[in-house]
């Protein structure tokens, strides 16, 4: 304790010197201050790969089956995977990806039954009708899932008039309030939007119905018209 | 479960199955048992996709449920083992295997299996008839008859075997009504371990199956496809007597094979190839007499040995006797005489067999990375257990400055430990033995832990590499649709080549480049895989004796 440090204590190790065979004179590596080094160099190279025709067909059906796994429904994806650039062609790519993903049914009964996942209802919709039974489907379905504050809101937005506004109002606070959507529903409702959407071709705002526009050019006579 | 496991592990998932299911794997990995409001709660993912993702899970085998601990009432509770998911990196082989025993049917078979982690008999037998005739010429088709007894084949050797039927949480009957019942599936009351296959007596029966038909194959003309489309409806309503009844391939007779494999060849690299016939000849004898755990196979007579070489092996008995002879000397102790009746009762040493194999691997290791000197200190210390540091350079030969250098290098390695001996009970450091030492299972187990750390730097590096290379990827695989399409639809040359044109030749070098690195990494893993299944089952040996 105290006759340790200063020069005396230089080279004190805990065991003996002599017998693990460092004798006086030799010179020690120096002592390491910093961790060694991420990729140190290697004295000896790694022997190369066996390469045959058995190691090629191995290499075959390994990235085979990577790629088959990559296309079955077993492979879940939060969401599409999106491309570096959105293309256009992506609208129509999404809904393919999620149909293989509903076609698998695993055995229900050797899974528990609190894993069943019931199916959203699905199929093509154009009438408002028919939207909004299954929004009121998908709200009894999500009613399971979110908090009442949310169920009021909901029930209070579809008692409104079923205009187009209330019904992006409802679509858009339910993005707000879920974390992830399921890919399905997501990818119906967007569809639904812009199909709805694509039956008019202008926003409704620019659209003019020309009441004004005969007003306006009788008044100032003195503009030239161009 | 170490860190590196659950990382492969995690890997693995990814690739796999998604990252979605990464990230519920490696959480329930990591935290053991849980059910499945715990696993919401903490990884945060929505509960339509967790419940995704273990129903992927059970149904590949990795994930296994029990009702809760707390008594009856408690939520399932959900707990996945690292084990079944490393055994992915495995598949190319079990594949490779499949094909080289029972040809492209098997193949196939096994494929589908791995793929969909377990299916109906009839399933499968219809998924590998449709792709068996996909691959075959025009107005030919693989008859499903065929496929069934490829199918057969595989569980009479123990290849494929029954998901066992749930027992505990839910009461279920795994028979359907069609089926054969076996004769009652035991309602056991839950039990803490899940019941491994094998503990079900009819494991390995095959249920009558109804199954008529040949396989079908996707054409592009109308007027077969809507015929087919009617056909195909009424086939898949049919049921084929054998709903419920889940097959699964059976790692462990796989693994069995493997061992079997690694000893005659390298009974093949040190003698030469008559012994390994003969080797071969005793193991193919006592594959169904043998327990997968057993020490050493049942003994064998000479006699016997000698009527069961195969016809091309016609060697005369006096010859037989003299390479048993030889086999009992060799120093790796394949094989042992066991008595003396019926001309001599000879074993095979299972787990000598596999000690050292697995001592040869970790020799080599020692060798590649630190010289063959380094390797020279290491096989004394195998073979002479504690040296002190003189002893070493005597009986290594080599220069006492060297062999320090050498011993601390590989002691800061942790291949090799120091053993302290004391004179005194005060264990003063002047009056203490200091003895080197290597002990051959942690040490098994400390490159096992490397080993599965490398292959999950291979699958990062690959990942990494596609992941740089994303957008030139995805630019040639649009061309090659395009191409293909092209091709389809019969365009001209010229037109093939502007399409070509678009890649520039940078861009395909870079590409060349980008797919050379791959399979590099991808037949690495390959690889690393065959040492850990050397290690495993050393180290699994070892575990059983003790």
């Amino acid at each position: 304790m105290a006759g340790r440090g200063g020069g005396r204590g230089r080279r004190m190790m805990t065991f003996s010197v002599e017998a693990v065979g460092i004798t006086r004179g030799d010179s020690l590596p120096p002592s390491i201050q910093q961790p060694t080094p991420l990729f140190p160099v290697m004295e000896q190279k790694p022997l190369p790969l066996t390469a045959g025709e058995e190691e090629e067909y191995l290499l075959a059906l390994k990235q085979e089956f990577r790629g088959a796994m990559k296309s079955l429904p077993c492979f879940i994806q939060p969401t599409a995977a999106h491309r570096d650039v959105e293309r256009y062609s992506d609208k129509y790519h999404s809904s393919e990806q999620t149909e293989a993903l509903t076609d698998w049914t695993p055995d229900w009964k050797r899974l528990p039954k609190e894993l069943r996942v019931k199916k959203p209802p699905r199929g093509g919709v154009s009438a408002a009708v028919s939207r909004s039974d299954k929004l009121q489907s998908g709200q009894k379905k999500k009613k399971v899932k979110e908090k009442e504050e949310v169920l009021l809101k909901l029930e209070t937005l579809q008692k409104k008039e079923e205009g187009q506004s209330s019904e992006d109002e409802e679509e858009e606070g339910e993005e707000k309030k879920k974390k992830q959507e399921e890919e399905e529903a997501e990818g119906e409702e967007e569809y639904d939007e812009e199909e709805f959407e694509e039956e008019t071709d202008y926003v409704m705002s620019y659209f003019d119905n020309g009441e004004e526009f005969g007003g306006d050019s009788d008044d100032n006579m003195d503009e030239a018209i161009y | 479960m170490t860190a590196q496991e659950v990382r492969l592990c995690g890997l693995l998932l990814r690739e796999h199955f998604g990252e979605v299911v990464e990230k519920v794997g490696t959480h329930l990995l990591k935290g053991g048992a849980q059910n499945l409001r715990t696993i919401i709660h903490e990884t945060g993912i929505s509960l339509d996709l967790v419940k995704k993702s273990l129903c992927v899970l059970v149904q590949h085998g990795a994930c296994v449920f029990r009702s809760g601990r707390k008594g009856a009432g408690s939520p399932t509770e959900y707990q996945t083992c690292c084990d079944r998911i490393l055994r992915i990196l495995r598949y190319p082989r079990y594949i490779y295997t499949a094909k080289t025993l029972y040809g492209d049917t098997g193949e196939l078979i096994i494929e589908e299996l791995l793929q969909r982690g377990h299916m109906t008999m009839s399933g499968t037998i219809k998924t590998v008839a449709d792709r068996l005739t996909q691959n075959m010429e025009e107005g030919r088709s693989m008859d499903y008859s065929e496929v069934s007894s490829a199918f057969f084949r595989l569980v009479e050797t123990h290849f494929l075997q029954r998901c066992p039927p749930l027992a505990g949480a839910e009461p279920k009957d795994s028979a359907t009504p069609a089926a054969p019942a076996p004769p009652g599936t035991p309602a056991a009351p839950v039990s803490t371990a899940p019941p491994t296959p094998e503990s079900f007596p009819d494991c390995y029966k095959v249920p009558h199956v109804t199954l008529v038909g040949r396989g079908k194959r996707q054409l592009a003309s109308e007027d077969g496809e809507d015929q087919r489309n009617a056909k195909k409806a009424k086939m898949d309503s049919q049921t084929h007597g054998d709903e419920g009844i889940c097959w699964q391939v059976n790692f462990e007779r796989f693994h069995l094979h493997f061992r079997d494999q690694a000893i005659i060849s390298a009974v093949a690299n040190k003698l030469d190839q008559t012994s390994s016939e003969i080797v071969r000849t005793m193991l193919r004898m006592s594959e169904v007499t043998t327990s997968p755990t057993a020490t050493c196979t049942k003994p064998l007579s000479a006699n016997e040995i000698f009527r069961s070489l195969p016809t091309s092996y016609n060697i005369p008995r006096p010859i037989l006797d003299q390479y048993l002879t030889l086999l009992i000397d060799d120093p790796m102790e394949f094989v042992g005489k066991a008595g003396e009746s019926g001309g001599g009762m000879y074993v095979v040493n299972m787990h000598r067999a596999l000690a050292n194999l697995a001592r040869a691997t970790l020799e080599s290791v020692v060798q590649e990375r630190f010289g063959s000197r380094s390797a020279r200190i290491f096989r004394l210390l195998l073979r002479k257990r504690h040296l002190e540091q003189k002893q070493v350079e005597d009986f290594a030969m080599i220069p006492a400055k060297e062999a320090k250098d050498m011993l601390y290098t590989l002691l800061s390695q942790n291949l090799v430990q120091l053993q302290e001996i004391p004179k005194t009970p005060d264990y003063a450091p002047s009056r203490t033995f200091y003895l080197y030492t290597v002990n051959q299972l942690p040490t098994a187990r400390m490159l096992l832990q490397n080993c599965y750390k490398t292959v999950a730097n291979l699958v990062e590096r690959r990942l990494f590499e596609s992941k740089e290379s994303k957008r030139l990827l995805e630019k040639s695989q649009r061309i090659e649709a395009i191409l293909a399409s092209l091709q389809a639809s019969g365009a001209e040359p010229e037109q093939l080549t502007e399409v070509e044109e678009m890649i520039t030749a940078p861009e395909k070098q870079q590409l060349e480049a980008l797919r050379l690195h791959i399979n590099k990494l991808d037949s690495a893993e390959n690889q690393v895989d065959e040492t850990i299944f050397l290690l495993e089952s050393y180290i699994n040996s070892t575990a059983s004796t003790s």
